[in-house]
């Protein structure tokens, strides 16, 4: 660890400009902004924008929806990631090929995807196949709601492999002799599962939940691949109503909108980080 | 002494095949999307106009590959008209100027992160993990009113500049930074190498995977970029990127959709090839809680 050098301002200097000039003091600027009318005047106006923005319909409607699918695509990732993970960590040392195929839509770009997406989920397509031969009705999956589905299902295709990759790595991490000792001791499969696997892997299953929920907070991407920029209202997402507004120059807004959201997004994970911290002292 | 035998453990066939069943759900649509880039555009054409018929007595057919091996779709693209190629460059530079930018900026602040005590060190690392936790419709509040400010709205540093500042990459590579022994530095000291020395010959070297890692990482970013460009560059058709403009190529589908869609993959497969190592070693050997 070095101390005292002033070189570390060299380091610093770049990123730390950017940082500032980006993001940190215009992000204070900003909140000065949202509590004013934008007018030449620029006259204070305390928190009628933040009255307006909460009674506006369609920010409501896309604050809800962006909060639906996020506590859809999170929580699925992290469930599936972690049993992927838990079956590829039985194989061990093989199935390299089975965590290489899983970890490379990660890679991809998920808008040349979009193509593949929209014949499968066709009216026509293979899905509608499927449910027909088990005897099921068809489905309309990219109108109405039923679009939540393919929507959901890209985002999970895309972003499975990396949260797995970070679980297998956590579960190998765990030193074998505990698990010897525990079989020793007669301890089944469950017994193992909770009384070591779950208690090791807290850590990493909160940071797996973070980062996934992180991408599905901004979920959108997706939404415009396969609904295009005015979707049903079904998936109209928080994005599309910021570039509305932005669209129509209504900065006041966005910028009130915005900091609505970072203020649930902070309280949330500020929950989840308490939560963590009461459950592995509760374990430990 | 009895000689120990591997016992392949319960459930094997059946994890396999879970996994077997898993892998191909992941591969099957890129390998999809190259065997229909080698039909005819005609045959592309016809097939995509059979989509979005409500006709409860209609399917699409199931097509796994084309009829005719044919190179026209990428003839028609690369060759013939070049507007997908030209959106195809655009991704390309922004993707490039934005690592570049990067790999200037984040190993950098990264090492002053982890191997340095300075005032105000942990309320920065604080600042940067708050900024890592907020979604991009926060972001981009700030970030639009320095682009005004500055004047660059609608030009390609708007997407470019605020991205080399990623704090998810400062934080990735601080956290493997951290975990080097101190008696590598150390030693680097011992043989009279300063801050600037150690951090080139001896820091960077070490950090080769959790480097891989966050180039490919960045890199299916930046290839993937929609809102960034959508939001920044809302007046400027000419400078989106080919990401943002895929559907659109659908929507007016001329059959030479899933050409552009392979070329786009092409690239994203030879990064992944080139770095896979480097994902699972850097992600394995950082500490991430």
């Amino acid at each position: 660890m070095f101390t005292g050098k002033k070189s570390v301002w060299l380091f610093l200097l770049p990123g730390l400009l950017g940082l500032m000039l980006f993001y940190i003091v215009p992000f204070f600027g900003g909140i000065y902004y949202s509590l004013t009318d934008g007018s030449f005047r620029n006259a204070f106006v305390g928190m009628d924008n933040y009255i307006a923005v909460w009674q506006n319909p369609m920010f409501l409607l896309g604050l809800k929806n962006t909060m639906q699918l996020s506590l859809v695509c999170a929580p699925l990732v992290w469930v599936l990631s972690f049993a992927i993970a838990s079956l590829l960590n039985r194989l061990r040392p093989q199935g390299a090929f089975f965590r290489n195929s899983v970890l490379l839509p990660y890679l991809m770009p998920s808008s040349a995807m979009l193509l593949i997406w929209l014949v499968i989920f066709d009216y026509g397509g293979v899905v509608n196949r499927l449910l027909a031969a088990l005897g099921l009705n068809r489905v309309i999956w990219l109108e109405g709601a039923a679009l939540r589905v393919p929507v959901v299902l890209l985002f999970v295709w895309k972003n499975l492999g990396f949260a797995v990759i970070i679980f297998l790595s956590a579960l190998q991490a765990i030193p074998q002799p505990l698990y010897e000792y525990a079989r020793l001791e007669g301890a089944g499969f469950w017994r193992q599962t909770f009384g070591i696997t779950l208690p090791m892997i807290v850590p990493t299953a909160f940071l797996v939940i973070i980062l996934e929920w992180i991408n599905a907070f901004k979920i959108f991407k997706e939404v415009y691949f396969i609904g295009g920029a005015y979707p049903d209202e079904t998936v109209y997402t928080l994005q599309n109503y910021m570039n509305n507004m932005y669209g129509k120059l209504n900065y006041q807004n966005v910028t009130t909108a915005a900091y609505s959201f970072a203020v649930i997004v902070f309280a949330l994970f500020g929950a989840l980080f308490l939560m963590q911290r009461r459950l592995i002292r509760k374990l430990m | 002494m009895q000689k120990l035998r591997y016992r392949p453990p319960r459930g094997h066939v059946l994890t396999r095949a879970l996994l077997l069943a898993l892998a191909l759900l992941m591969l099957i649509p890129v390998a999809v999307t190259f065997l229909y880039s080698f039909s005819s555009p005609e045959e592309i054409k016809a097939f995509m106009q059979t989509r979005g018929s409500y006709d409860d007595a209609k399917w699409m057919a199931v097509k796994l590959s084309p009829q005719v091996f044919s190179l026209n779709q990428y003839y028609e693209i690369l060759i013939r008209d070049n507007a997908v190629l030209r959106m195809f460059v655009n991704s390309a530079f922004y993707t490039v100027m934005i690592l570049l930018g990067q790999a200037v900026v984040v190993p950098m602040m990264a090492y002053a992160l982890s191997r340095f005590r300075f005032k105000g060190r942990d309320a920065l690392f604080f600042a940067i993990i708050m900024l890592m936790l907020l979604p991009f419709q926060v972001t981009m509040v700030p970030n639009v009113l320095t682009l005004e400010r500055l004047g660059i709205r609608n030009t390609v540093w708007a997407v470019i500049l605020p991205m080399w500042f990623a704090p998810f990459y400062i934080f990735l590579i601080r956290q493997f930074m951290l975990g080097l022994p101190n008696e590598l530095i150390e030693a680097g000291q011992v043989d009279g190498a300063g801050t600037i020395r150690c951090f080139f010959q001896i820091v960077l070297p070490v950090c080769r995977p959790v480097i891989g890692a966050a180039v490919a990482l960045s890199f299916a970013d930046c290839w993937n970029l929609v809102e960034q460009p959508m939001t920044y560059l809302n007046q400027r058709v000419d400078l989106q990127p080919l990401s943002v403009m895929f559907n659109q190529l659908v929507d007016s589908s001329s059959g030479i959709e899933f050409a552009g869609a392979a070329l786009y993959i092409l690239p994203a497969l030879f990064i992944y090839l080139y770095f896979l190592k480097d994902i699972l070693a850097g992600v394995q050997l950082t500490e991430l809680k």
